[in-house]
């Protein structure tokens, strides 16, 4: 990488921030000033503006794990290795995000913290399934079999999610009714002012994973070159 | 094709000659099940829980939990010996290798299973004989789906530091889809309801079995590979 | 409206996430920069 590339990396990087922090900003405006107390739930419902981005960030993660594992084993390049583990990270810590906040907002409304129900069910065995990916990876030194390894794990776990989401369903289902998309269009069951409210926190976490990502992307990068800088050293000397 | 037939059943025939030299798999795997059985009944108020509904989950958590055993040992004898090298010298398809895994795993399973399910039937007062078909054919698609996944996660897994850990964390949360559906339908089955009355879960487990065999073939190329 | 609590409970927790995410960043990132300082040390010892 030249210094050129870097420094307009940097830049890039910047801008990302500052979008990033825009975003969270009005969101947190939105979500705490402008939507409207929701009548039956009160203030708890102002939780879903966490729970539904968290959630959908942290699947639109794991489905990008996916698709850098297959990449890496058609292509056999470390750059989707690099993509997929990045990717991985975020999407677990947003999953546990998601398995944390579903049980505060379930306690007050369905008074218990934790039901058997289909989605919380699904989201945990899915949590479980790439927190043994990021374990597998952790197990394993770095290089080619890691990276073969963990793309068969992605692949492998990200097929498995319409089994785990049809089997839980027909195991049982609590969940409310999904409103924001149903079968009549998107958004009919909801206030224009809860889908706008909607809408900015979901920009605002879709920018926060690519400023992740960015980062994550840039920081194994720079290890991989430490790293060969490392082993010419030891070879020279 | 005659070939590939050819290099499978050798792997399947040396399989099983070293298992009737050695019988130390078997006799693990079926004691190891027994046990389970054994700890589950000590643990579940026979007197209070009727045992047709808690006695399907437990066959299945012994079937799974002696496979995991099964599987462990699978890829592990071969990497202990330095045989897998031998294996991937010979030059044969990765996907003759994994065939001939799955076959002799999913054959030492079933005459395990088999084992067990009269035990299972004295232990639970179950009368197993009247619907013994579709039972038959529950135990064929689940074990089936656990070897085809087992089998390709333990080639991976043996080659890792921590492999009797890592095993069955990979696995078993990939296992749910099939864990559930199996067990849903042992209990259906034993209370007498017809196969048709469950046809989503067979196509969900039978959908199972072909997407990791299909995954499998396709992947373990990326595995298998020195 | 006494579940004001659940409410602050949940955001904090999402906040608490992402800061944690970022602390392990920031931890990487020194370890790295640890790492490239003993490189470049040993690399002037040489040169």
């Amino acid at each position: 990488m030249s210094s050129d590339e870097i420094e307009e990396n940097e830049e890039e990087g910047n801008i990302l921030v500052w979008l990033t922090g825009l975003a969270f900003l009005a969101a947190m405006i939105a979500i705490f000033i402008y939507v409207p107390t929701e009548k039956t739930e009160g203030v708890v419902q102002r939780i879903m503006y966490f729970h539904i981005p968290c959630a959908w960030l942290s699947f639109f993660a794991f489905f990008v794990v996916f698709i850098c594992s297959i990449l890496f084993l058609w292509k056999k390049d470390r750059e989707w290795d690099i993509y997929s583990q990045a990717s991985a990270e975020i999407g677990v810590i947003f999953c546990s995000l998601v398995l944390i906040t579903g049980p505060i907002w379930a306690r007050p409304i369905w008074g218990a913290w934790w039901v058997w129900d289909a989605r919380l069910t699904s989201t945990l065995i899915l949590w479980l399934i790439y927190v043994s990916y990021l374990m597998l990876r952790a197990q394993s030194d770095a290089g080619s079999m890691r990276a073969r390894y963990a793309a068969v794990l992605g692949i492998v776990g990200f097929l498995d999610i319409p089994l785990i989401h049809f089997s839980v369903l027909w195991w049982r289902a609590f969940h409310p009714q999904p409103k924001v998309i149903t079968s009549e269009g998107i958004g009919k069951g909801m206030d224009p002012t809860m889908l706008v409210t909607l809408g900015i926190s979901l920009c605002a976490f879709t920018l926060l994973y690519f400023l992740f990502m960015g980062v994550r992307v840039r920081q194994e990068k720079l290890k991989d070159e430490i790293d060969r800088l490392k082993r010419e050293k030891i070879y020279s000397s | 094709m005659n070939l590939f037939l050819n290099q499978i059943s050798a792997i399947v025939w040396k399989d099983f000659v070293t298992e009737l030299k050695t019988r130390e798999l078997f006799s693990a795997m079926f004691v190891f099940a027994l046990l389970v059985i054994l700890i589950f009944i000590f643990s579940v108020n026979l007197s209070v829980v009727k045992a047709s509904e808690v006695g399907p989950g437990i066959l299945w958590v012994a079937f799974l939990f002696s496979g995991t055993i099964g599987l462990n040992r699978s890829f592990m004898l071969e990497k202990e010996n330095g045989c897998l090298m031998g294996l991937m010298l010979v030059p044969a398809d990765r996907t003759a290798i994994y065939f001939g895994k799955l076959i002799s795993n999913f054959v030492f399973l079933s005459i395990m299973e088999l084992f067990i399910l009269p035990l299972f039937m004295i232990f639970f007062n179950i009368d197993l004989l009247g619907h013994l078909l579709p039972l038959l054919l529950v135990i064929f698609l689940g074990t089936l789906g656990f070897c085809a996944l087992g089998t390709l996660l333990s080639s991976l897994a043996s080659n890792l530091k921590t492999r009797e850990i890592m095993l069955p964390i990979l696995l078993y949360p990939l296992l749910v889809p099939i864990v559930i559906g199996v067990v849903r339908m042992t209990g259906q089955i034993l209370t007498g309801e017809p196969l048709s009355e469950m046809m989503n879960w067979i196509g969900l487990t039978a959908s199972f079995d072909i997407i990791y065999i299909g995954v499998s073939i396709m992947t373990i190329d990326h595995i298998l590979e020195e | 409206m006494d579940n004001l609590g659940f409410l602050f409970a949940a955001n904090a927790f999402v906040w608490g996430g992402i800061i944690y995410y970022v602390y392990t960043i920031k931890q990487r990132n020194r370890a790295l920069e640890k790492d490239l300082e003993l490189l470049k040390e040993t690399l002037s010892k040489e040169g």
